[in-house]
Parts: C-alpha cells; structure tokens; sequence
C-alpha cells in the first residue's frame, strides 16, 4: 500500500507554516484555503493589508522567497511521498495580479483577432504563462504557443487556424 | 517600549530553520552586532546543511531574503550565512 497524504492535510501544514512565519515577522495574519484539486493547492495568507506588504515585497519578490521555503518544508515533512503542486499567496496579491494579467492578454488578443499579427509577450514564469494561455484561449479566432527555453521562455498569441 | 528578547531577523531565520532541518534540537546561531549591522551565522547538523542550502544555494537564498525584510523592521542591515 503506498502511503498517501491527501491534499487537504498538505494546505492545512502549508497553512501552519504560513501563520508561524507571520508570527516570526511581528505580523498577525490567518492562512486561508483558497483553492484544491487532486493535486494542487493554493493557501492566502489574510490579514492587514499594510503589514502584509512587507511579506509581499518589491515586485513581490519576499513573496517568492515564502514559496520557496514552503516547498522545501513540504517536502521535509513528507520526503518521497506524492506532493501536491503549490500555490502560496499573501494579502491576495498573486490572485490581483492574475486577474491583471488575464485581462491584459485578453485584450491584446483582441488586437491580435483585429490585425492578423501575432503578438509576442515578454518572458514570463510557467505560472504566469498558465494564465496567459487559459485566458487567451476562451477567446475563439487566436490561439497561444510558448517557444523559446527556460528561463526566457514566452508565450506568442497567434491568429488561429481554423 | 521594552526591547524584545531577539530582533524580528533572529526571529524570523530561527523559526524558518527550525521548520526546514530535521534536527532543530542542534540549531545553533552565533550573532554579532553592531549599531546598524546584524551578522548572523546559523549552525545546523551536518545531515541538514544541504537541506538548509538547497539546489543552487536557493533556499539559502530565500532565507537570506526574508530574514533581510525582517531586518527592515529592526532597523538594521543583516547578513545571515549557514554551516554546519
């Protein structure tokens, strides 16, 4: 029998985590479960907007710090076992900035449907490429590619095909 | 104002330490200070080294930042490096 640890025992030690780090930094907040699948998770950590800040980050960089770390405690935790992909976020920042993203593309997806030209976005992370080409593909008429390698990878809005 | 027991950096890199080694019982920090510099020099086991470090010096890397955005709030700059 192989040992599993389900997803919602991972958000809850994710979520420990999360409030003991605040705690460290003098910040009161409460981690919050915002979403779950079979095998991903995403954990908010709530609170007062203005301290929160300091968790976040310029250009939300301590925010990927956090990350980091959690991953790494994750997998301390639960060595060898079926980990699940997470998501961390503080004061709802990376949710702000994806729906920014989404609504961005979708627009230059328009343009794209418009002229007929392609359009390339600049290098961006495997997470912010998912958003790109979730959103752009509701969109009927354009179509998205990711070329280049890591760490420069991007994605191009396409017309499509048919 | 009563001072507290640590700075918020010693808080913060003492509680990610602990949460990442499997040896928290043999973490030990070494601090030197002075009016605007923070040196800290955190000891762990030799079987958590390279947990504490990761690939590529990552999660050292990670510590190091969020330790320095805790330092913001001591007021002072903060250099934080790992043996074992």
């Amino acid at each position: 029998m192989t040992t599993e640890i389900n997803v919602e025992e991972q958000q809850q030690m994710v979520g420990e985590f999360l409030e003991g780090l605040a705690q460290s930094f003098g910040v009161t907040a409460k981690a919050e479960n915002v979403a779950a699948d079979e095998d991903s998770f995403e954990v908010n950590l709530a609170g007062n907007d203005k301290e929160l800040g300091l968790l976040i980050g310029p250009k939300g960089n301590h925010l990927v710090a956090i990350h980091e770390v959690s991953k790494t405690m994750l997998q301390r935790r639960l060595p060898g076992l079926n980990r699940a992909r997470i998501r961390v976020d503080v004061g709802g920042y990376r949710s702000r900035r994806r729906e920014a993203l989404a609504a961005y593309v979708q627009e230059l997806a328009q343009k794209v449907i418009e002229s007929g030209v392609e359009k390339g976005l600049e290098p961006m992370n495997a997470a912010d490429r998912k958003v790109v080409h979730d959103a752009v593909n509701e969109i009927p008429g354009v179509n998205t590619i990711s070329v280049g390698d890591e760490p420069r990878r991007r994605v191009v809005l396409v017309v499509a095909d048919d | 104002m009563t001072e507290q027991e640590g700075t918020t950096a010693e808080e913060v890199l003492l509680y990610l330490i602990a949460q990442l080694v499997e040896h928290p019982d043999q973490v030990e920090l070494e601090i030197e200070e002075s009016d605007t510099k923070l040196s800290l020099m955190a000891k762990v086991s030799s079987e958590d080294i390279g947990r504490v470090i990761g690939k590529r010096g990552r999660v050292a890397n990670s510590i190091r930042t969020l330790v320095r955005a805790a330092a913001v709030k001591d007021g002072v700059d903060v250099e934080v490096d790992f043996s074992d």
